[in-house]
């Protein structure tokens, strides 16, 4: 299992609280384990919450119509270099 | 009106606004009804075929050509493998209509490529419209009935005209030059077939074929789109209004249904967006029947030619009754009827749980669970509030099954039932605090509960 940077942590840990994945601990969040469907099951309706909740804390807007929306949300890891690199607030 | 004229209406209304806009592109209505000619030559000889397109243009361009060939659109509430198996073993021969194939797709599929540049040029007006017997199947809608298989609603095409003209009128869809119909709800669900594909095929609208999702999709859609109509439901809207994005240049009407939006929500809404909020009352059983201006009514009015009675059938359920209908429909909530005809809700029925606007029976729920194989026992138990406009409780869940994992379970669970019903948390005990009747006091699940460090 690999470990989750520092960042990683504090995406974990909003995607947990924003979901209130209550029997989920931030920590136990595989970097590289799919958030939908397996991994933490996540479905459309936590999609809608988590993408809240990444534009209340960042500022970053996420877009279906992006191309690389199915890899945005492919992992803990992918979600937070995607939002590294699209961050206006920090 | 000629005898002929009686018994059928046209499948398309003609209008100078698109169809469609596919990619930002319009699609007229003549080449609309050349995509359903040459899907519909396609289809095989079936008695229905399963609508399953998420692209909003193909699913109509699908619609079109299944109701051509004579067929019914299949539309199962949810993509899940068990669901459309159960509802497949009565249409053994029907195919599923897809966006594109998928490996493994437990039906046979065939792809809609239709984009709206097939032929039928953009200036040429529609040709030769075809007529559809108004007392033709059109669709089956399902809702998980209280047997463990999906109950089939039946459509007409009348009935669909029907409650097509009638909500065109209500919401003042009906006018030249027409609205865009920019909608996050699905076609396959009855709201999103009765608020976009029908006003778009059937009025001078032009329906949107993607679906914008996330609250920034939804404002760039309303930014982009002429005199766009935003149709969602509560939880979507909220996420909207939560999301904090400055307000897109007004659109001109936003409709919400699915559950009932909290009037200081409306209010809400009304001011960020600058546009009216009308809310849709309607079922799968009923389809939409009644309307209201949120901000300023309590109550619903019925749809011109709808009438609702409280004191309703022998099981004490209001009636809904109008042209589309061949008889009264029972309706899923407890209503009280005013002297004017005018209707509220007074609460759903005890059984019903809605959870960001999908309706499940709760003792329909209880018994997938208790018939997976593997579970010896099992309760779904309803959050205190099931659903607002500021975030979803999700339902949790006991079982018993000393073999299987919470994984094992929730995968056998998704197969059937729509995610927004998975439980979470879901807990494993040794047993259910059962009283000596049988019953599952809720206290008593809710303590079990918090024994396991779930918090209630």
């Amino acid at each position: 299992m690999g470990a989750q940077t520092a960042f990683e942590q504090e995406v974990a840990r909003l995607i947990v609280d924003s979901l209130n994945l209550e029997e989920t601990a931030p920590e136990d969040i595989e970097p590289e384990a799919p958030l939908f469907r397996e991994g933490l099951g996540l479905d459309s309706i936590d999609a809608l919450e988590l993408a809240l909740a990444i534009g209340r804390a960042y500022g970053v807007q996420i877009r279906s119509d992006d191309e690389d929306n199915l890899r945005i949300f492919a992992s803990l890891r992918a979600l937070s270099e995607h939002i590294e690199a699209n961050r206006t607030s920090s | 009106m000629s005898e002929a004229a009686a018994l059928a209406c046209p499948l398309l209304t003609d209008a100078d606004t698109p169809l469609a806009r596919v990619g930002g592109r319009p699609v007229s209505r003549a080449a609309w009804l050349a995509d359903v000619r040459e899907l519909a030559a396609r289809l095989p000889e079936a008695p229905a075929a399963f609508n399953l397109c998420e692209d909003r243009y193909r699913f109509s361009v699908a619609f079109g050509a299944i109701l051509l060939r004579g067929q019914m659109n299949l539309l199962p509430p949810a993509r899940g493998r068990t669901v459309l198996g159960e509802i497949a073993r009565g249409y053994p021969e029907a195919v599923a209509l897809v966006d594109s194939c998928e490996e493994d797709f437990p039906l046979h599929t065939l792809a809609v490529s239709a984009r709206g540049d097939a032929g039928g040029g953009n200036e040429d007006r529609p040709a030769d419209i075809p007529m559809i017997p108004r007392d033709r199947t059109a669709i089956l809608g399902f809702s998980s009935g209280s047997t463990g298989t999906p109950t089939a609603h039946p459509r007409r095409w009348g009935d669909l005209v029907a409650v097509t003209k009638q909500a065109l009128q209500r919401l003042k869809l009906d006018r030249t030059p027409g609205h865009t119909l920019v909608a996050t709800v699905p076609p396959q669900h009855m709201y999103g077939l009765e608020s976009t594909v029908l006003p778009a095929l059937l009025g001078p609208n032009t329906l949107l074929a993607e679906r914008p999702f996330y609250p920034a999709d939804v404002h760039a859609a309303l930014e982009r789109e002429t005199r766009p109509v935003l149709i969602s439901t509560p939880f979507h809207l909220g996420t909207c209004l939560r999301s904090g994005q400055s307000a897109p240049s007004a659109p001109r009407r936003i409709l919400s249904a699915t559950a009932p939006l909290e009037a200081s929500t409306a209010k809400e809404l009304e001011a960020h967006f600058g546009a009216p909020v009308n809310e849709i009352y309607g079922c799968t059983e009923a389809g939409a029947i009644a309307s209201r201006r949120t901000v300023r009514e309590h109550h619903w009015t019925p749809y011109p030619g709808v009438h609702v009675r409280a004191d309703g059938d022998a099981s004490g359920l209001a009636l809904a009754h109008g042209p589309q209908h061949r008889e009264p429909v029972p309706l899923p909530d407890c209503i009280e009827v005013a002297e004017d005809g005018r209707f509220r809700m007074t609460g759903r029925l005890a059984d019903m749980l809605n959870i960001a606007g999908k309706r499940a029976s709760l003792v329909e729920l209880n018994r997938h669970l208790q018939t997976l194989p593997g579970v010896e026992d099992g309760v779904f138990i309803p959050p205190a509030d099931s659903s607002d406009a500021a975030g979803i409780a999700r339902l949790a869940a006991l079982v018993v099954a000393p073999e299987l994992s919470e994984t094992d379970i929730l995968e056998q669970l998704a197969e059937r039932l729509d995610p927004a019903f998975l439980p979470r948390p879901l807990v494993r005990v040794d047993n259910l605090p059962r009283s000596t009747t049988g019953k599952l006091p809720r206290q008593a699940l809710l303590e079990l509960l918090a024994s396991h460090g779930e918090p209630v």
